[in-house]
């Protein structure tokens, strides 16, 4: 029960703060325009003044597609048939758990390490507005509670980069090490699969463990204005271990939703024509009330976490 | 009375089946004929056997020597030729343990002395020899002196004891746990023509060359086990010992592979694949690729239906398909009348496996198998032949496959991204063809050079040349060619011959830039314009003319498409050109120089011009250049990029993950 009273209060908590959600998906736009933006030329360029631009406007130019891959530098390299829907979200799905994340061109890469570093950044403005409760959003209170954080955050940050770190070296590496000892030894390829998807279920898990703990981690040193991260990280563990039951049932039920959501945009955004200028700014809108939901959600997650902590404490 | 009338008539109706089913007359000469008897130890892991052979000299030269290949003895240490050149193309040898190592031992080879009921003892003169290079470690290829020559016409008669040690599943044989996978097993005599010997070592790229013959092969085995092999299954006989000999029989093939497992499902279905003709299809599948059995069936049933009809009626009375047990290196490969395909337990509508690869080792039954060009030497003549036999026959019978993805061992498709035809092998051709010309002996391509050469190039050419005869004419022309030598090794100039005959003229030049050529083709459409024509200024013939608008020039456009050739490769290609106004011309170019312009004056400025509309010239490595638009269409960049800020927006917001 507790956790639906925390969920539902941090779902009315994040409905006050609908500017800040719109802040950080402006941030979220601005930070991939930078990249989208010579994507953009590449692909006008390769597109020339060729037929390929009017059976790319109707639909996915096959032939063209293996050209450009098979010349493809840097960016280029992402730009596959399967960014398309449901791929999108799979490649990253994937990426993120089997950490081919470092298959990224090195650009995206820096990008990402950034982005990162400013939403940890970021997370001490949304905590900090979470725990007045305000009703109002206003930059000034956002980058005071980001500014007066970063420090600590940047220090968890990097600790939860060493558990992170550990998990893929031990723990992914030593069922990649049982998996590829399995497939050598194996009658069929069926069991490794279904082991393959336990193994990966087991990093993932491990991966928003992690997240979800740090999180706490976070809330700590909001709430109780802690100054010793090493403590926080600590004493969020402590917490999570006495309170799994609730701390694991909130989590998931906002993961839940977040998958609720996504097969909901995935459903949807194939139905958008993008034959038109007036599709493509149809679709464009939906993607980004998509990456506002996400964001939306991520927000009501960690609202949802702080009433939990409060509650328990 | 009636009862002996009709006992007589069933007997003749017996006979008369078994006269059909098990039709002996041979469709060629039989050059090669083995009679084997063999013991599979599955506790040792050998074959051990007997192997009569018949061979005739169908040359017109005498010769006092018999070449012969031993294949497994690439197997039997890492400096063979074999793994030599497996290194060289960076696949290191890991791992291999004593009892992995595989090798074919003759222990005798005696000649049959008929006439003096006697037999002569041609081991003593038994010499490894290295045809192909210098490597004394490579015991591949050994000959034997006889006696006294075989003159033409002549044939001889040898019995040879042998054993072959199962090799750990590599290059397409071996044994994985109680798997057996078994091919290039025996000692094979090489092929002796033009007064010499055609029997080159085991090599990494490429494959095999042999003569025809008949094989008629005892295998006995633990009695659990579920066997396929070439040929026809005439019988099987439990030897009350736990053992089961399997008897094989088939004419007119080069080659004998067979497969034992006891985990095995067997379906047998006959097939009538044009009326009046049928054939046995035995699949041997895999227990965990049950699911699979009628996408496997179909594809067979497809590649036989469509290959008898592109290249002529399947001769055989059966075809054997089998799922190739995990790990064990056998997929996707071919012999006589039995051959592997490759799959994985999850596929999807719209993904080509297990059908393309099914159809491309079913293919190779006809190019290779009843084509018996030489794959050690013109690789390009069974690759390149039949990876544009699997496209042609998987796109007819199933249309194009879409795109997929696998994400954590589940494959994806995405329904709006087809993969058209022409897509089939010019990645690899565009990427690394270039390296050599096609026509190189298999093991002399440079590193990544083989298969673009042999495969994708070969197809390329094909379908280059289909688009360029015409549907009709190319069809009459490959299926006359694949008919013409049927039982019959050509060489490439058999197939120019065919090819010239079928288009009424030396079709060398066309031919000969592919074949014997490293060029790349391509045609693009280097500008157009449509500007208004320059009014006359100045002093003409003594009189001065100054410039005015004149309203003639004011409803006339000059009008430029300059169209070039950025590659080696010269063909005649067309050229579309269309105007506002919805007319269109076409120009046809020889496409010997480097560029040529045409130019037109007219009421309407040009739309877009056109290199090859036809999409003709399938091996031209960029398609996209070769077509121009005055206004290029604006949605499309904002479309895609638009797409993919979508990807890079949830990374982004996905990765957060990692902070805060």
């Amino acid at each position: 029960m507790k956790v639906f009273i925390n969920f539902f209060k941090g779902f009315q908590n994040t409905g006050r703060l609908m500017r800040m959600i719109i802040l950080l998906l402006v941030v979220n736009l601005a930070f991939s325009l930078i990249l989208a933006i010579p994507m953009y030329h590449s692909l006008k360029d390769s597109f020339g003044n060729s037929l390929v631009g009017e059976r790319m406007a109707e639909g996915f130019d096959y032939l063209w597609w293996e050209e450009y891959r098979d010349d493809a530098q840097g960016l280029e390299r992402t730009f596959t048939p399967s960014i398309i829907g449901k791929g999108a979200i799979l490649n990253n799905l994937e990426g993120l758990i089997q950490l081919r994340v470092f298959d990224l061109p090195p650009i995206i890469l820096i990008y990402g390490f950034l982005y990162i570093i400013l939403h940890t950044f970021f997370a001490g403005g949304i905590l900090s507005l979470f725990k007045k409760r305000e009703a109002k959003f206003s930059l000034g209170s956002f980058f005071r509670g980001a500014g007066s954080y970063f420090f600590r955050f940047f220090l968890l940050m990097l600790i939860s980069w060493v558990i992170f770190l550990m998990i893929d070296q031990v723990v992914k590496g030593s069922l990649d090490s049982i998996l590829s000892g399995m497939r050598e030894t194996a009658i069929s390829e069926v069991t490794p699969f279904y082991w393959g998807l336990v193994f990966n279920a087991v990093v993932f898990f491990l991966f928003l463990f992690i997240q979800m703990v740090f999180d706490y981690g976070r809330i700590k040193i909001v709430e109780e204005d802690s100054p010793n991260v090493l403590t926080s990280a600590a004493g969020a563990f402590g917490f999570v271990g006495r309170h799994l039951g609730s701390t694991l049932g909130l989590f998931y039920l906002l993961f839940l939703v977040q998958v609720v959501f996504t097969l909901i945009y995935v459903l949807i955004q194939g139905l958008i024509s993008q034959s038109s200028f007036l599709g493509i700014a149809l679709a464009f809108l939906f993607q980004q009330i998509f990456i506002f939901g996400l964001i939306w959600i991520r927000c009501w997650l960690y609202s949802s976490q702080m009433e939990l902590y409060r509650y328990l404490k | 009375m009636p009862k002996k009338i009709l006992g007589l008539l069933l007997f003749s109706l017996l006979f008369l089946a078994t006269f059909l089913s098990f039709s002996d007359e041979p469709f060629c000469k039989q050059v090669a004929n083995y009679t084997m008897n063999v013991v599979l130890d599955t506790e040792r892991k050998t074959i051990t056997g007997e192997e009569f052979l018949t061979w005739t000299n169908e040359t017109e030269h005498p010769t006092d020597e018999l070449w012969f290949h031993l294949y497994w003895n690439a197997f039997k240490n890492n400096m063979s030729t074999f793994f030599s050149e497996q290194r060289q193309r960076g696949r290191g040898l890991t791992g291999f343990r004593l009892e992995d190592w595989g090798y074919c031992r003759v222990d005798s080879i005696r000649m049959i002395d008929k006439e003096n009921f006697a037999e002569i003892d041609l081991s003593p003169t038994m010499a490894f020899q290295q045809p192909d290079n210098d490597n004394p470690h490579d015991q591949t290829v050994f000959f034997v002196k006889l006696p006294q020559p075989v003159e033409p016409g002549q044939t001889i008669e040898l019995r040879i004891e042998f054993l072959s040690k199962v090799p750990r599943p590599i290059s397409r044989t071996g044994v994985y746990k109680d798997n057996y996978f078994i091919a290039q097993w025996f000692p094979k005599i090489g092929v002796f023509e033009n007064g010499e010997w055609n029997c080159h070592q085991y090599h990494s790229p490429g494959e095999f060359y042999a003569d025809y013959g008949t094989y008629d092969v005892k295998i006995t085995l633990p009695a659990a086990m579920i066997v396929g092999a070439t040929g026809e299954h005439r019988e099987k006989t439990d030897n009350g010992d736990g053992t089961t000999t399997h008897h094989f029989f088939q004419r007119s093939v080069h080659d004998f592979a067979w497969t034992a497992s006891p985990h095995l499902l067997e379906f047998t279905e006959d097939f009538e694949f044009a009326p009046g003709k049928t054939t046995e299809i035995t699949l041997l599948l895999q227990p965990y690729h049950k699911n699979l059995k009628d996408r496997y069936m179909n594809a067979v049933k497809n590649a036989i239906k469509y290959c008898s009809l592109f290249y002529g009626d399947y001769p055989y009375t059966t075809a054997t398909c089998v799922d190739p047990a995990y790990n064990s290196r056998s997929g996707g490969m071919e012999y006589p009348t039995f051959f592997t395909g490759g799959a994985y337990f999850i596929t999807r509508k719209g993904i080509s496996s297990p059908e393309r690869v099914t159809i491309h080792e079913f293919g190779h039954g006809y190019f290779f198998g009843l084509v018996g060009s030489n794959e050690f030497e013109n690789a390009w003549m069974d690759e390149g032949f039949t990876s544009f036999l699997d496209t042609e026959v998987y796109y007819t019978a199933y249309g194009a496959p879409v795109y997929s993805k696998t994400y954590f061992g589940i494959p994806f498709t995405f329904r709006d991204v087809n993969i058209p035809i022409e897509s089939d092998g010019i990645s690899r051709h565009r990427q690394t063809s270039d390296r050599d010309d096609m026509q190189r002996f298999a093991w002399q391509f440079m590193e990544g050079s083989y298969g673009a050469n042999s495969y994708a190039k070969g197809e390329l050419m094909l379908r280059t040349l289909k688009r360029y005869l015409g549907e009709n004419l190319f069809g009459n022309m490959i299926k006359s060619y694949s008919q013409r030598w049927w039982f019959k090794h050509p060489k490439p100039q058999d197939f120019y011959d065919i090819v010239s005959e079928f288009a009424a003229q030396d079709m060398s030049w066309f031919l000969d830039q592919f074949v014997y050529g490293s060029g790349k083709l391509d045609y693009a459409i280097g500008s157009i314009s449509s500007i208004r024509p320059r009014q006359q200024t100045g002093w003409f013939n003594g009189e001065y003319r100054e410039s005015r608008s004149n309203k003639e020039n004011a409803k006339t456009y000059e009008s430029d498409v300059l169209v070039r050739r950025l590659g080696e490769v010269k063909t005649p290609v067309e050229i579309m050109v269309v105007f506002e106004d919805g007319s269109e011309i076409r120009e046809k170019w020889d496409g010997d120089y480097r560029w040529k312009k045409f130019r037109y004056s007219g009421p309407s400025r040009i739309v877009k011009a056109v290199v090859d509309p036809e999409f003709k010239l399938v091996i031209d490595v960029n398609r996209s250049n070769n077509s121009m638009v005055r206004e290029p269409n604006k949605i499309a960049p904002y479309k895609w990029a638009s797409q993919w800020l979508i990807w890079l927006q949830h990374a982004m917001e996905f990765f957060t993950l990692f902070g805060g």
